[in-house]
């Protein structure tokens, strides 16, 4: 488990994106550097439209880059002349979820393995069954995803995912459309996973608690162009539970990140407000 | 219940079966039964004493007795009988040949941009022409009138099915395909495990849609250019001036569609099990 931490280090240098839809630049990300440990929690915080999602998109290998380059393990991934491919080494955990409806719970969880040939399916099967009682999810197999409810879809898409051992786990506001309660409960899973196996995690969200409490390091992003505004490390230990929520420390983090996304969602809403009026 | 005679009158209602009566009207949909019931019977009683009673627009209709005396004399002939057959067997070819040629081609249109820009246009142009405007050219272009029958069977299935093997086909949401590719799919497997179950509920009720106006177009091809089955029964009947004859005949062909669309239905439920939960 150990060596696996050492792997998954993801340096982003200089990176952006244009979109050019009928002549009209649209400038998503501008100049983004950051350089994620190899096993470290991060989390991108930022107003909606702030190019959070088109970040994780390119490190997918979803969508291109046009200025900068990105590495996983000093190996090049993306590069205006060197287009991504998605890979099970960087699976993404789905907004609205992805979990295929028309096949089972184990079915979805062992696909990753299965399919690349790297487990035989009741090798896969197992760990999955294993993994899947791990999260709480214990004789759900046979059912399929439109038979569960939003926090058990998660944890089954959070599993599907970390049974292909990425590197680097994307994960897309996952809790999102998630009440309170069931998003509390399932970002302990989330921990406990990690805590478990400590891999690499790119997490967006615009949950300012939430990235707090999940995060070895918060960057918060500035609204349209995409650029990054400040980089906090959440030095609290592990492992988290939810009694944190109300520490001194805690709440001291929380309103750093506040104080400085508050402006950029400010001028988000105003330049939503101008559009509008356009 | 029978009438209950006069002389038990004065005796107390039985408390037990009108309690277990409510009870079963309240149980699960045995009053929605009860209601079906009693619908229908009202439209027949309706309809039996609609030329007596001197409903207008009704006196020219034979009343259901005389109805089931005619179709007591047709159910014992050969030539109903063969009717079923034969129409059933158009029915089968037209409907499977739509199927066999739609689905495929539908697919294929909907994963190659180039193919589906050449073709879909002859498509939009040839669509909005009803079936049953094929009917002549359908007779001197094809050998055989029982072709010319099967050919415009096809046609009312055919639109449907391939317009809604498009539609599904082409909607599938992107984050399934990406999560896939992620997932190690080949173009293989993407093809038999994301596009192929995706668009299964889309042919089904293609393939339900299809079957109705299959019938619709059987029934308007035999009679213009058949010699035999269902809707030439019921046109000669219409001829003979045996209008019971040709309420029979509606009546059939009313229980062959039904009957059609029950199977598609099952083959559905089949075909995709993960929706009979939803």
């Amino acid at each position: 488990m150990e060596a696996r931490t050492r792997s998954g280090s993801l340096s982003i240098r200089n990176v952006g994106k244009v979109y050019n839809p009928g002549g009209a630049k649209v400038v998503a990300l501008e100049d983004i550097s950051v350089e994620i440990r190899a096993g470290s929690f991060c989390v991108f915080v930022g107003p909606s439209g702030c190019g959070k999602t088109t970040l994780l998109n390119t490190v997918a290998g979803f969508d291109t880059v046009t200025a900068g380059e990105i590495y996983l393990d000093n190996v090049l991934l993306s590069a205006p002349e060197h287009a991504p491919q998605p890979g099970s080494d960087r699976i993404v955990v789905f907004q609205n979820g992805s979990l295929f409806p028309w096949k089972t719970v184990l079915w979805n969880a062992v696909c990753g393995p299965v399919q690349q040939g790297r487990m035989k399916y009741a090798e896969a099967a197992a760990h999955a069954r294993e993994l899947l009682a791990r999260v709480g999810l214990k004789g759900i197999e046979a059912q399929y995803p439109g038979e569960l409810s939003g926090g058990m879809k998660r944890r089954v898409e959070i599993v599907r995912a970390l049974i292909n051992e990425p590197k680097i786990l994307l994960l897309d506001e996952p809790f999102r459309a998630l009440d309170a309660l069931t998003k509390s409960v399932v970002q302990e899973y989330l921990l406990e996973l990690y805590d478990l196996v400590p891999r690499t995690v790119f997490f967006i969200t615009h949950d300012v608690e939430e990235a707090v409490f999940l995060a070895d390091t918060v960057i918060v992003m500035t609204t349209r162009p995409g650029r990054i505004l400040k980089i906090l490390n959440v030095d609290m230990e592990r492992p988290r539970t939810h009694r944190i929520l109300t520490s001194e420390r805690f709440l001291a983090i929380e309103n750093e990140i506040r104080a400085a996304i508050h402006d950029e969602a400010r001028k988000a809403f105003e330049a939503g407000e101008r559009e509008l009026a356009a | 219940m029978t009438a209950v005679p006069s002389t038990r009158l004065h005796r107390p209602p039985r408390p037990a079966f009108a309690v277990g009566m409510m009870r079963w009207l309240r149980a699960g949909s045995n009053l929605e039964w009860a209601l079906a019931i009693i619908s229908i019977v009202g439209l027949i009683l309706l309809w039996e004493y609609a030329r007596p009673l001197g409903v207008p627009g009704l006196e020219n209709v034979p009343p259901p007795s005389e109805v089931i005396r005619a179709s007591a004399k047709l159910l014992s002939s050969d030539i109903y009988w063969q009717a079923w057959g034969l129409s059933l067997r158009r029915v089968a070819i037209g409907f499977l040949a739509a199927q066999i040629l739609g689905v495929p081609l539908g697919l294929a249109l909907a994963m190659n941009r180039t193919a589906l820009d050449t073709i879909f246009p002859v498509v939009e142009i040839l669509r909005p022409i009803p079936p049953v405007a094929w009917i002549p050219v359908a007779i001197i272009f094809w050998p055989t009138r029982e072709l010319s029958v099967v050919f415009i069977v096809f046609l009312g299935a055919f639109w449907i099915v391939l317009l809604n093997t498009i539609g599904g086909a082409g909607s599938i949401d992107v984050n399934y395909r990406r999560a896939a590719q992620s997932l190690g799919s080949m173009p293989r497997d993407m093809f038999w495990r994301i596009i192929l179950p995706a668009t299964i509920p889309s042919i089904v009720i293609g393939m339900a849609v299809g079957m109705g106006l299959a019938w619709e177009m059987l029934v308007a091809a035999e009679m213009v250019a058949g010699n035999t089955g269902l809707g030439y029964l019921l046109w000669q009947s219409f001829e003979i001036n045996a209008i019971p004859q040709c309420i029979v005949c509606m009546v059939s062909i009313g229980i062959a569609g039904f009957l059609s669309s029950e199977i598609i239905r099952q083959l559905g439920r089949y075909a995709a099990p993960w929706q009979r939960q939803q």
